[in-house]
């Protein structure tokens, strides 16, 4: 249920294979960025424009994950649709995760704090 | 094992039993289809060998009729028939017959069938055993679970409660037996009235242990310690941190949404946290509708993070409307969310009818637009409506 690229060094760019992170895949999505974080991946760029909806067992996870990583690392999202920014913006969550329009300005802001 | 033997012919009837009888099994002869099916229904036999051609019922018919009148077992049939009936035995087939043998009849061909399907019958009622566990599990559980939608029910204000300053109207929807929302009012010293009302993530079982262990924790008194400055000012953000500082785990996943208010009758304002609730709507006697508050961290969620305070008018004449997210994001059959637009149209037209009728008219308009009865997710409506002081 994710695309993972990793052809950027030091940096994982996740794609949720999927246009909703709820209840019904949000553990999966957890336990898969969990993984990597423990095997060392500690910088991610969570690409989002293809989710229209996420609910509040989604926004768990994307927490957890962030908890998982730390202070070894950091997580930004990019391509925030209309409803995820809105969800974000009532949880705040828009002063957790930084969020850029898309890929490559996520992952050029994660590269200067290499 | 009893076994069902149908033929007409009985000398074969005498050599099936024969051999049935030297491997260990108990035959029972039928004469004709119509016996056979008798024989089968009476001694509950799970294994029919019949001839194809009888006289009156045949071994088609007796397969047909097994097929569509026995279900609580599984009937393993074998057929006799000629080694060229090739057309015939595929017609069988379709209608149901499991197994063929040929004539003249090998013992060693029909020991060999039988205990393929004496198999297949010892299979069959291991699976009928773990069903019948499983069922019974299941009822067990869900016995359980109405005794806990029923302890929950009994932790919530009713539907409609009546305090000296100001009214609540409230819809609890469980999605499924429990719920993993949770809301309580509280009629506070110096004319205030307190109120909140919390969404658990997730929903189900352990939304639900959360939600009503949140119950059990916030009393009047609770809330009263925890929602005021030491001057006397209402600042429900305390309330949030309190609880934030109570629920949050480092390794826990479990986090809930709140919003919290205190209406103060004699400012007319009301004092609020919103800590990732949904806006509610304040609307005006015009029919006119604002959202209050701008959002908040959720409870639970993350560590040391800051709860504000609010506050805005709220006069007798308006009524404050909350709502769960399993109301806004409640989806038809084609995954449209109802969302806030139609929500505030649903509000204004209940409220424009009798203030009473909102949180029944939610539900209503939600059920009607998800097309089936049951929620996706646990809804909450509570109205809040100032009272005329006489």
């Amino acid at each position: 249920m994710i695309k993972v690229d990793t052809s950027e060094p030091d940096i994982c760019v996740v794609v949720p294979d999927s246009e909703r992170l709820t209840a019904a895949n949000a553990t999966a999505f957890k336990d898969h960025l969990v993984g990597l974080v423990d095997s060392g991946t500690a910088r991610f760029v969570i690409d989002m424009s293809g989710i229209g909806f996420v609910d509040s067992s989604g926004l768990g996870a994307l927490v957890g994950v962030l908890k998982r990583v730390g202070n070894r690392g950091e997580i930004v999202v990019c391509g925030l649709t209309d409803s995820v920014r809105q969800m974000f913006r009532i949880t705040r969550m828009d002063r957790v995760f930084a969020a850029y329009p898309d890929r490559a300005a996520a992952v050029a802001a994660l590269k200067e704090t290499l | 094992m009893k076994i069902i033997v149908a033929d007409d012919d009985e000398l074969q009837r005498m050599i099936l039993s024969a051999v049935l009888k030297e491997i260990g099994h108990t035959p029972i002869e039928a004469e004709d289809g119509a016996e056979a099916f008798d024989l089968l229904c009476k001694h509950r036999a799970s294994v029919l060998v019949c001839d194809l051609s009888m006289p009156g019922m045949d071994g088609n018919a007796l397969t047909e009729k097994v097929r569509a009148t026995i279900h609580d077992r599984y009937v393993h049939i074998i057929m006799v028939t000629g080694h060229d009936q090739l057309a015939a035995r595929q017609h069988a087939l379709k209608l149901g017959v499991d197994e063929f043998m040929g004539k003249p009849l090998e013992a060693a061909t029909l020991i060999a069938r039988i205990s393929i399907a004496e198999r297949l019958v010892r299979h069959e009622a291991l699976l009928q055993e773990k069903n019948r566990i499983l069922e019974e599990a299941q009822r067990i559980i869900e016995q359980d679970l109405r005794a806990a939608a029923r302890a929950q029910q009994r932790v919530l204000p009713g539907a409609r409660v009546d305090g000296p300053l100001c009214s609540f109207y409230s819809a609890f929807v469980p999605s499924s037996f429990v719920s993993g929302d949770m809301f309580a009012t509280f009629d506070l010293p110096d004319g205030r009235t307190g109120f909140y009302a919390i969404d658990v993530s997730g929903h189900g079982v352990s939304a639900a242990l959360l939600s009503v262990a949140i119950g059990h924790l916030v009393t009047q008194d609770y809330f009263l310690a925890n929602s005021f400055a030491p001057d006397g000012t209402p600042e429900p953000a305390r309330l949030a941190a309190a609880l934030n500082a109570r629920f949050y785990h480092e390794d826990g996943d479990d986090y809930f949404t709140m919003f919290s208010g205190i209406v103060d009758h004699a400012t007319g304002m009301l004092h609020f946290c919103q800590a990732g609730y949904p806006l509610p709507v304040i609307v005006s006697p015009s029919g006119a509708t604002h959202e209050v508050g701008e959002g908040g961290f959720p409870v639970g969620l993350l560590a040391d993070v800051p709860f504000d305070s609010g506050s805005v008018p709220l006069a007798v004449e308006e009524t404050l409307v909350l709502y769960s997210d399993g109301a806004s994001e409640a989806e038809d059959a084609q995954g449209t969310a109802f969302g806030e637009e139609r929500l505030a149209q649903v509000i204004i037209d209940a409220r424009a009818r009798d203030v009473t009728t909102i949180p029944d008219a939610i539900v209503a308009a939600l059920t009607a637009w998800r097309g089936q009865p049951s929620l996706d997710d646990d809804l909450t409506v509570l109205v809040c409506q100032r009272r005329t002081q006489e």
